[in-house]
């Protein structure tokens, strides 16, 4: 029936050929965007691998801006995705002996049979039910799929390389941040094509949704399968970051953690954006890497976490995307307050950082 | 000796297991019917309550004593959880409340595994008796009956108390239509209360009865797997409420007991079966999921109810 669907309107008209300046906040992201690349290079190697850690994580959190930020549903089994793409990277390259780009590809389609498996059962159902088949689902293919030694390599897993010109951190993380932010952008397009629109409204409103003519089943299907396909990409590139791939990071109980840290990820960033995901990762991420030396990490990392996603979904929902807007209007109506907030906010983060680094 | 004797133990066991998952059940149903909140955090505000019940224990509180303190933990926790969150969300955004669940989910799981100190396990003292009683020539745990008997007992105490109570038919009419229930005189922000607090010490009582008995004699263990937001038994609990859809008490105790069989008797099922209880789980789940059995239990106006 979507041949009769209305189309909702495209968020900006404009006669083709013609091209749109950049606005001042566009200039003023893009800036920002620029920095945080920049960002690693004054902590050496240690920067880096961060750095790595982070944009693998934004490319999983994009996983997740499709199903949950778009269409409305939660999954708990995004990190299942990206162990179904390790592994499948893995047992291709380890195994086969392919090139990476060719296991790459097949461990984005290699997620498909199990989206449609969950999804076909439970997209059908309110959003609620979903949450429940995947959490069920994350659990199952932790006893299955990642207990199957010829999938998964047995207890050592597999031992990947990198492939040619990206062998070191610095040039893996290039790599890293051309795909993450390459893959933003494409999130962000599908946001405003008739596909993505058809997801948002499926978001705000079934029931007037399917009144437009969209088809909500096929919606929330094309948001999960899309969402598995971008997990297991994001697998793939962990594979490579990590070098060897063990299946019990993808067993319960660390899936799970991993899934929710995911989601925390993706809303203290700004779940319905795609460039929340990679504010979200690099802010989070960050974050648990440079903390991790600390004592008390996990219990101090846990509450940290889930008190933030408490705190943002109940004070800040659109996340750091709508503080920066918030940020931007300020600096806009106040410049000299604005301004001083942004680089006091800042400060505070890169010092205490910096402390971190320097003592843990 | 004889062969039947393990399918009667095996399926005192099951119903053991059943017993807590038909308790956790009863509590997420009854938060979900009143409140429209699937509480994915459950699981942990359970938790909340065999750490304190493990701390009073260790202070040489004695075992029983210090169960019954340790079950006011719970409520105490969800109502908070209540109070200071959940009331904030408006209740048609379902998306938010999944995930403050699951935030809240981490925050008590953190917490608990802070107070227990990171270790991959800690042992904790029986409460119930520990001996074994003859049935049928079969010799079974004194803990499972025990268990079997009590969660029957207070799963038919809450449910003529649903039915028959004033403070239960004002619950029920929230259920049914909140506006009409609010028109009528009822308080939608106590029975929303009442909902957190019992389901919380439904949880509560669940945990208590499973985790410190699931070694024997040698009492009970928290893992490294209990510890974390969804624990190890949240989602035969799922199940179980499927099996009422998630709206129907009755049925989601029904449930529970039908998944602690199906999981305990699967040990006597030929081997590649025997291993894949969460395979199993995930299909029974799927299977709910397919037969929509929500639409068996509600009106239409209840389903809306709930639904926006």
């Amino acid at each position: 029936m979507t041949q009769h669907a209305v189309d909702l309107a495209p968020p900006i008209a404009l006669p083709a050929g013609v091209r749109r300046r950049l606005t001042s906040a566009e200039l003023a992201g893009l800036a920002g965007l620029g920095a945080i690349a920049l960002l690693p290079i004054p902590f050496g190697s240690f920067g880096f691998f961060v750095g790595q850690f982070a944009l693998v994580y934004a490319i999983l959190g994009l996983s997740v801006v499709v199903v949950t930020g778009y269409a409305g549903l939660v999954s708990l089994m995004t990190y299942s995705f990206a162990g179904i793409g390790a592994m499948v990277t893995g047992v291709a390259m380890a195994s086969w002996g392919w090139p990476f780009w060719l296991a790459l590809p097949l461990a984005a389609v290699a997620t498909v049979p199990v989206s449609i498996i969950v999804g076909v059962t439970a997209v059908r159902l309110k959003g609620l039910y979903l949450a429940i088949a995947t959490l069920t689902f994350a659990d199952a293919l932790g006893e299955t799929f990642f207990k199957w030694s010829r999938a998964t390599g047995g207890q050592t897993g597999w031992v990947v390389s990198r492939p040619k010109p990206f062998v070191s951190d610095v040039s893996y993380y290039v790599l890293l941040l051309a795909v993450a932010l390459g893959l933003v952008w494409m999130v962000t397009g599908l946001r405003s094509s008739r596909m993505g629109r058809a997801m948002l409204a499926v978001r705000t409103n079934e029931r007037e949704a399917q009144a437009l003519g969209i088809n909500v089943y096929k919606t929330k299907l094309t948001a999960f399968l899309i969402s598995g396909m971008l997990g297991g990409i994001g697998g793939g590139f962990l594979a490579l970051l990590l070098k060897q791939v063990t299946r019990s990071a993808f067993q319960s109980p660390l899936v799970e953690a991993t899934s929710i840290l995911l989601v925390t990820v993706v809303v203290v960033g700004g779940i319905d954006r795609a460039l929340g995901a990679f504010l979200g990762a690099v802010a989070l991420v960050v974050q648990q890497q440079v903390f991790q030396g600390a004592r008390f990490f996990f219990a101090y990392f846990g509450i940290y976490s889930a008190g933030l996603l408490i705190v943002f979904l109940l004070y800040r929902p659109g996340g750091l995307m709508q503080v920066a807007r918030l940020q931007w209007r300020l600096i806009r109506a106040r410049p000299r307050v604005g301004i001083t907030v942004a680089v006091a906010i800042v400060a505070i983060n890169v010092g205490v950082a910096w402390l971190f680094v320097r003592l843990g | 000796m004889i062969a039947a004797h393990p399918v009667i133990e095996v399926t005192a066991f099951g119903l053991a297991s059943g017993a807590t998952f038909a308790l956790l059940a009863l509590g997420l149903v009854l938060i979900y019917r009143t409140t429209g909140t699937m509480n994915f955090s459950h699981w942990a505000i359970g938790l909340l309550a065999v750490v304190a019940y493990l701390l009073l224990a260790n202070e040489g509180v004695p075992v029983v004593l210090a169960m019954l303190l340790a079950l006011a933990i719970s409520p105490i926790a969800g109502i908070a959880a209540y109070r200071f969150v959940f009331k904030k969300v408006p209740r048609a955004n379902h998306v938010v409340t999944i995930l403050i669940t699951i935030g809240v989910a981490q925050l008590f799981a953190s917490l608990a595994a802070m107070v227990l100190g990171f270790k991959t396990f800690t042992r904790l003292p029986p409460w119930l008796p520990q001996g074994r009683v003859s049935f049928a020539g079969a010799r079974l745990n004194t803990t499972d009956v025990v268990t079997i008997a009590l969660a029957v007992g207070v799963a038919v105490g809450f449910l003529a108390w649903f039915r028959f109570t004033r403070t239960g038919r004002a619950l029920r009419a929230v259920a049914q239509n909140r506006e009409a229930a609010m028109l009528a005189g009822i308080d939608d922000v106590r029975s929303a209360t009442i909902a957190w607090g019992i389901g919380s010490a439904l949880a509560a009582l669940a945990l208590l009865l499973v985790l410190p008995h699931v070694a024997g004699k040698q009492g009970g263990l928290i893992t490294t797997f209990d510890i974390t937001p969804f624990g190890t038994l949240l989602i035969p609990a799922f199940g179980a409420a499927l099996v009422g859809g998630l709206v129907n008490l009755p049925m989601a105790v029904a449930g529970g007991f039908m998944f602690g069989l199906v999981r305990e008797l699967l040990v006597l099922a030929p081997k590649p079966w025997s291993d894949l209880r969460s395979v199993v789980a995930a299909l029974l789940i799927l299977v709910l999921l397919v037969l929509r059995t929500e639409r068996f239990f509600v009106t239409a106006q209840e389903r809306e109810a709930l639904e926006a």
